[in-house]
Parts: C-alpha cells; structure tokens; sequence
C-alpha cells in the first residue's frame, strides 16, 4: 500500500517538473521569437535614419558611398542580436551589465578599426561657413543668388515653431475648458464640426489661403504662416484638450468654489494643474507640427530672410548643381535633431495623450 | 453659526423638475440629515445651499437674510463631497490651507488653524503627504479637515461615507456626530443610507421625486411614516408591505382577511415592521409556516408563509426559536400596524387593527 502511493507520488513530482520544463521551453521560445521579429521589424524603420547619419559623416565631394553604412550595419546588427541573446540568457542584472559593456567595447573598436578614417566633419561647414553655397557654386562654375546662412533658417524656425504652439496652446486649453464645462446652443454641433475641419487635407486649402493672405497683406510673413498653421491645427488640439478637462471631476472645481476660489482662480489653481500633462503634450506636438512645416512655408514665403529650415534643406538639394548628398545628409541630421531630443525627453507626456481620451 | 431657510425653493432644469416648490428651516446648531434614494433631488437642494446652482424660484436665507445672489465663496460654507475632491496636486496641508489663502489669513495664524484642524480629525502626522498616499478613511477626514478649517457657519456633508468600508463607515459615523456636537455648527447630510441619517441626524428630511416626503426626527419616521415611501424606505430588514381591499370593517388581504376599527372602502396596504410580528404555538393569530430562516446574530429573520402573504418577522435570540417548515401561528402588535391607502401611498391615520379572523 504505502510503496504504491511511493511510486505515484514519485511519477507525479516527474509529472510536474516534466510540466515546468516544458512550459519553461515554451516561454523563452515565444519571448526569443518576439525579441527576433522586433528587431527585424524595426530595421527597415532605423535604416533611413542610419544611413543618412553616417553619410552626413562620411560622403566626400557629392558622392554617395554607402559602404560605411554597410560596414558598420555588419558590425551593429550582429552586437544588437548578441545583446538581445544577453538578455534572454543571462538571468543576473550584473553580469547582464558586464555582457553588454563587453559588446559595446568590442562594437566600438570595430566601427574604428573599420569606418574610423572614413569619418569627418567636412559635410558641417554649413554650420560655421554663412556663404556655403557660394562656394559650392564656385566650384560648379554656376552662377546664382546667395543662401542664408542656416542659422538664420533654424532662428526663424525655433521663433515659428515656438509662437505657434505657445498660441495653439493657449487657445485650445481655454476652448477646451469652455466646451468642456459651459452649455451653449450649438455646443455638439461645435465639437463635430471639430472633427469634420480636421478632416479637410491642408494642401486642398493653399490657393485659397494664398489669395486670403495676398489681399490681407500677410504674405512674406512669419507672422501670416502662423495664424495659417494654428487655424488648422487648432480643431483637433481643442479636441483633445476637452478631453483632458472631461476627465477632471467636477467635485474639485466645486469643492474650490466653495473653498473660497473665484472661477477663474479655480480654474488656475486647481483644474489647470490636473491637465499639466495634456497641455505639455499638445504643445510639444504643435511644436514639433510647427518645426517641420513645408506646405505652407513654402507657398507662402519667398524672402530669404524669412526661410526655414524645411525650405533651406529643399533648396540645398534643389538649387545646387549636383546635388551634393553629403551636405543634404548633413541640413538633415541638423533639422531632425531639436524635434528628436524633445520626443526623447517628453516621451511620457506623449503617451499620456491616449490616456486623456477622445470622447464626444 | 446659522439658521438655514429655503422659501418655495424649486429647481427646474430645461422643463424637468428636479425639485419642486420647498419650504425648510433648520435651526442653528442643527444636525438635519436630507434622506431619499438618487434623484430624489437632495444633492439639488444641497448645491443650492452651497449656492453652486441658483434656485429657479424661491429664496435662500441664512439668519433671516436673503442669499440668492451671493456667491459660494461668500456663503462661509464647508463641504465634503463624495468623492472627497482632494486637491491631487497639493500636498495635506496645502488641501488644509486652500480655504485660507482666499480669506487673506496671516500665513503663520493659518498654519496654526490647519495643525489645529488636523488635530481635531486625527491627521496630523499625514501633512506632508499627498492624497494618493492616503487611505480614504484619510482622505474622508482631510475632506473634513478642510471644510473645518475656515470655522464655516454651515457645514454640508454630500454622502461623505459611502466610499468607506462597513467598520470604518461605523467609526466615522459617530466621530462627525461628536464632532458636531461639539462644534455645533449647523449641519445638513445627504444620504441614501437610512440608517446613515437615522443614527446621526436631529431630525430627517425624506425626500422622493424633488419632494419633501416628511420631516421629523429619527423615532418619528420610524414609528409614524406619513407615506408609503418613507415606511418602505426606513428601516432594515424593511417593513412588510400587504396590499388588500377594504369593505366595511374587513380588509381582505390574499385568502385572509382582519379587522378594522371602523368601516372603509377601497384599496389599503398594511404595513407591519419585522419585530411587531409576534411568534407562537398557540391556535390565536394567523396560520403560517416557517420558510427561510435568517440568522443575525442578536436576532433571527424568519420568512413566514401565511395566509395573509409572505411576512419577515424579527425574533430576538432570547424568544423561542423555529425551525424551517414548522407551522405556527403569528400574532401583530395592534398599534403598530399602520395602514396607508394604495391609490395616495399616504398614510390612513385613524384606522387601527382590532382583530384578526
């Protein structure tokens, strides 16, 4: 009697580590699957942006020389892939750190043994040289107007950008607050004609608003750019604003109503620190909107002295005889770097967009 | 402290009435609990106190003066909500402090009025932590904290306990009565919760469909209710409800009939409260059998199935018990049944129970 219960139980402890082990298999199976196809799927994503990074380090005299793209693809992926095996395999965070510092040592070494003297800066004198056009034209034998300097681009868009959200910003917090919280006649007609005017594509729009800005006399300014981006960019921002007020309960605004505080004191000090996050998000968004505007800069703008940096990178690879890609490659890592670093800083503020939800 | 009037108050928005034309007075000092189920209009009359609406018609009065047009901020009114409306962003005492700031009190005189009224809800060693950190017993006392702390004439309490958890419920039930009594400010407390109002308040207004059902004080309601509604909606396990039609002196009810004391015409309920019902052995009362048995501690909850209908009789644990499926017979105490008239819910004063056949 006993032996017999002896031996089930010895089968059934063989049972469940037969379970465990399997179920164990099956988890790192998926998770190693999952890691593979994410790299591999974000590959055709990243590549762009590589190669245009390590062209604007390495291209010389116009020409296109991807075999330091190439090269250093052979040495990155490779580590990439180890540092995800590290992950998996290595249960220890210490000495999963000395793994991966072991792969960026090697990794670097690599790319200087193989790329090093390939690399340089020449592709960046536009940022030190205001006449880097009359240059490159020189040696092209054409003639030609003068470029600005890219500085005076990237002034004039920081300016541009800033404006614009500070004032998409302002506009949206207070539409929104007001649909949000106040009934007046016409109220849900507003808030879907909201949706039906983000709807419109703005390139449908730019010869009428060339011809409004023509006889408004706002054409060649900064400042009619403006007013044209936050138009358009205003419906789907008080939107998104509404949504944020909605979710702050009335109780609060309430409760500091009675505590004492006016509206508008109310409003300040208790509901607006509840939408901090939302209102950082919109207005990292217009900036980001303002910062890579081109439609309308270029329709709208003709002085050089009022270019940015959308029409500057047009024109370097438009108006140079030749197009010289180290240079294109170069305008183009400068102009995406401010919107990268402010995506990279403001990421959670981001995400908190699908949080403070779109409801009617 | 003040005395609270509302004269011919309504409320109507876009045509629905969300409270009909009120007439209230509740003394200084008070502690007036407004009881009905939601939508009964009790937050309505709450908010119109606290002055966030505006009455559509009627006037407001705080010691005889007339308040309509006077703003919220300027009513000196303290309010705990529901759901407490902390302040997420602020810290304890900074909650605390808010009604301060707008008075222009001296900064070192309020922080001195915040420890003060921390003190008296027992929070002070949670002052530097922020709502999210507290527990909502904590934050229900904070709430409180805060609508004490600018010495309000007027303390509003829109249904301030029922996030908490039955125990806590309990504790935080006598302690905003002691604090009352203490304080003696004027009080009015929402509620769906009848024993909420019956074991705090001085007197209870019911209200059901933005009407004042009655007024009066805990034992009144419970013992004398003008209404239907107010028999049904006080009291747990509630009062048995028997719908039957009267001729003459007999009310017939289901396959029995009892007695009146005079004669009577029409549609009438009985109503009964579960420990009026009497239990025995004895061939005098109603036939029945026992159904489900309920043990409730000090007492026990039977199920009766009678002759009359179904009946809940509560039995205390010192009196004989029965069993399920046990016929008996049971026996009501006369001057507790009440009869109301089914048709007008209210109640039919004069008739009392004399026997039953």
């Amino acid at each position: 009697m006993t032996g017999k219960t002896q031996t089930n139980l010895q089968t059934d402890q063989e049972y469940w580590n037969l379970r465990a082990r399997k179920s164990k298999r099956a988890r790192w199976r998926q998770q190693s699957i999952l890691i593979g196809f994410l790299i591999l799927a974000s590959i055709p994503v990243l590549l762009p942006y590589f190669w245009l990074f390590t062209i604007s380090f390495s291209a010389r005299t116009g020409g296109v020389e991807s075999f330091v793209l190439w090269r250093a693809c052979a040495i990155l992926l490779p580590a990439v892939f180890i540092g995800g095996a590290v992950q998996m395999f290595i249960p220890s965070r210490r000495h999963r750190l000395d793994a991966y510092f072991a792969i960026i040592v090697v990794a670097l070494i690599a790319l200087v043994w193989s790329i090093g003297p390939y690399l340089h800066l020449e592709n960046y004198r536009f940022l030190w040289n205001p006449n880097i056009v009359e240059e490159l034209k020189g040696m092209s034998g054409a003639g030609g107007d003068q470029f600005p300097w890219v500085w005076s681009a990237f002034w004039n868009s920081l300016i541009f950008a800033c404006v614009q959200s500070i004032v998409v910003l302002y506009v949206s917090t207070l539409a929104g607050y007001y649909i949000s919280r106040f009934s007046f006649p016409g109220r849900s007609t507003f808030l879907q004609s909201l949706l039906v005017l983000h709807a419109f594509p703005a390139m449908t729009l730019v010869i009428p608003i060339f011809l409004i800005m023509f006889w408004v006399g706002l054409i060649d300014t900064i400042t009619g750019v403006v007013l044209v981006v936050v138009t358009l960019e205003l419906p789907f921002s008080i939107f998104l604003m509404k949504g944020f007020f909605d979710s702050v309960s009335w109780d609060i605004e309430m409760s500091a109503i009675v505590d004492g505080a006016s509206r508008r004191q109310a409003f300040v000090k208790v509901v607006l620190p509840q939408v901090k996050g939302g209102m950082l998000a919109i207005g990292i968004l217009a900036f980001i909107k303002g910062w890579e505007e081109y439609v309308f800069v270029r329709t709208l703008l003709f002085e050089k002295s009022n270019w940015m940096m959308s029409l500057y990178l047009f024109w370097v690879s438009e108006d140079i005889m030749g197009v010289d890609y180290g240079i294109v490659a170069a305008v183009g890592v400068f102009y995406v770097l401010p919107s990268l670093l402010l995506y990279l800083f403001f990421q959670k503020y981001i995400v908190q967009l699908n949080i403070g939800g779109v409801k009617g | 402290m003040a005395r609270i009037e509302l004269r011919n108050v309504s409320k109507v928005w876009d045509n629905v009435v969300a409270l009909e034309p009120t007439n209230l007075s509740v003394a200084d000092g008070e502690f007036v609990a407004v009881l009905g189920p939601s939508g009964c209009g009790k937050s309505t009359t709450l908010f119109i106190l606290a002055g966030i609406y505006a009455p559509s018609k009627g006037e407001v009065l705080f010691d005889d003066q007339v308040v309509n047009d006077v703003e919220p901020r300027d009513r000196n009114i303290g309010i705990v909500f529901q759901s407490y409306a902390l302040y997420p962003h602020m810290n304890i005492r900074d909650n605390i402090r808010f009604p301060l700031k707008f008075k222009k009190t001296e900064k070192e005189e309020a922080m001195r009025l915040v420890e003060e009224s921390a003190k008296l809800v027992h929070i002070e060693e949670f002052l530097d932590r922020k709502p999210s950190q507290l527990s909502g017993g904590q934050q229900q006392r904070v709430a409180l904290a805060r609508a004490l702390v600018k010495e309000p004439q007027l303390l509003l309490l829109d249904e301030p306990l029922s996030n908490l958890d039955a125990t806590l419920r309990m504790s935080m039930r006598s302690e905003i009565k002691t604090l009352q009594q203490r304080l003696k400010i004027t009080t009015i407390l929402v509620t769906h919760d009848q024993l909420e109002a019956i074991t705090m308040a001085d007197r209870i207004i019911c209200m059901s469909r933005g009407k004042i059902e009655q007024i009066g004080s805990p034992k009144d309601l419970y013992e004398n209710p003008s209404s239907l509604f107010v028999a049904s909606f006080i009291g747990a396990p509630p009062i048995n409800l028997l719908e039957g039609v009267a001729s003459q002196e007999k009310l017939n009810l289901n396959k029995g009939s009892i007695i009146l004391n005079h004669a009577h015409q029409g549609k009438l309920t009985l109503g009964i409260r579960p420990e009026n019902i009497k239990i025995t052995k004895d061939i005098q009362g109603i036939k029945s059998r026992v159904g489900l048995v309920e043990p409730m501690g000090r007492e026990t909850l039977y199920v009766l199935e009678t002759t009359i209908g179904e009946l809940r009789a509560l039995v205390p644990e010192s009196a004989p018990q029965w069993g399920q499926g046990e016929d008996i017979f049971c026996q009501f105490e006369k001057e507790s049944c009440l009869f109301f008239d089914t048709e007008t819910e209210k109640l039919v004063s004069n008739l009392r129970l004399v026997a039953i056949e």
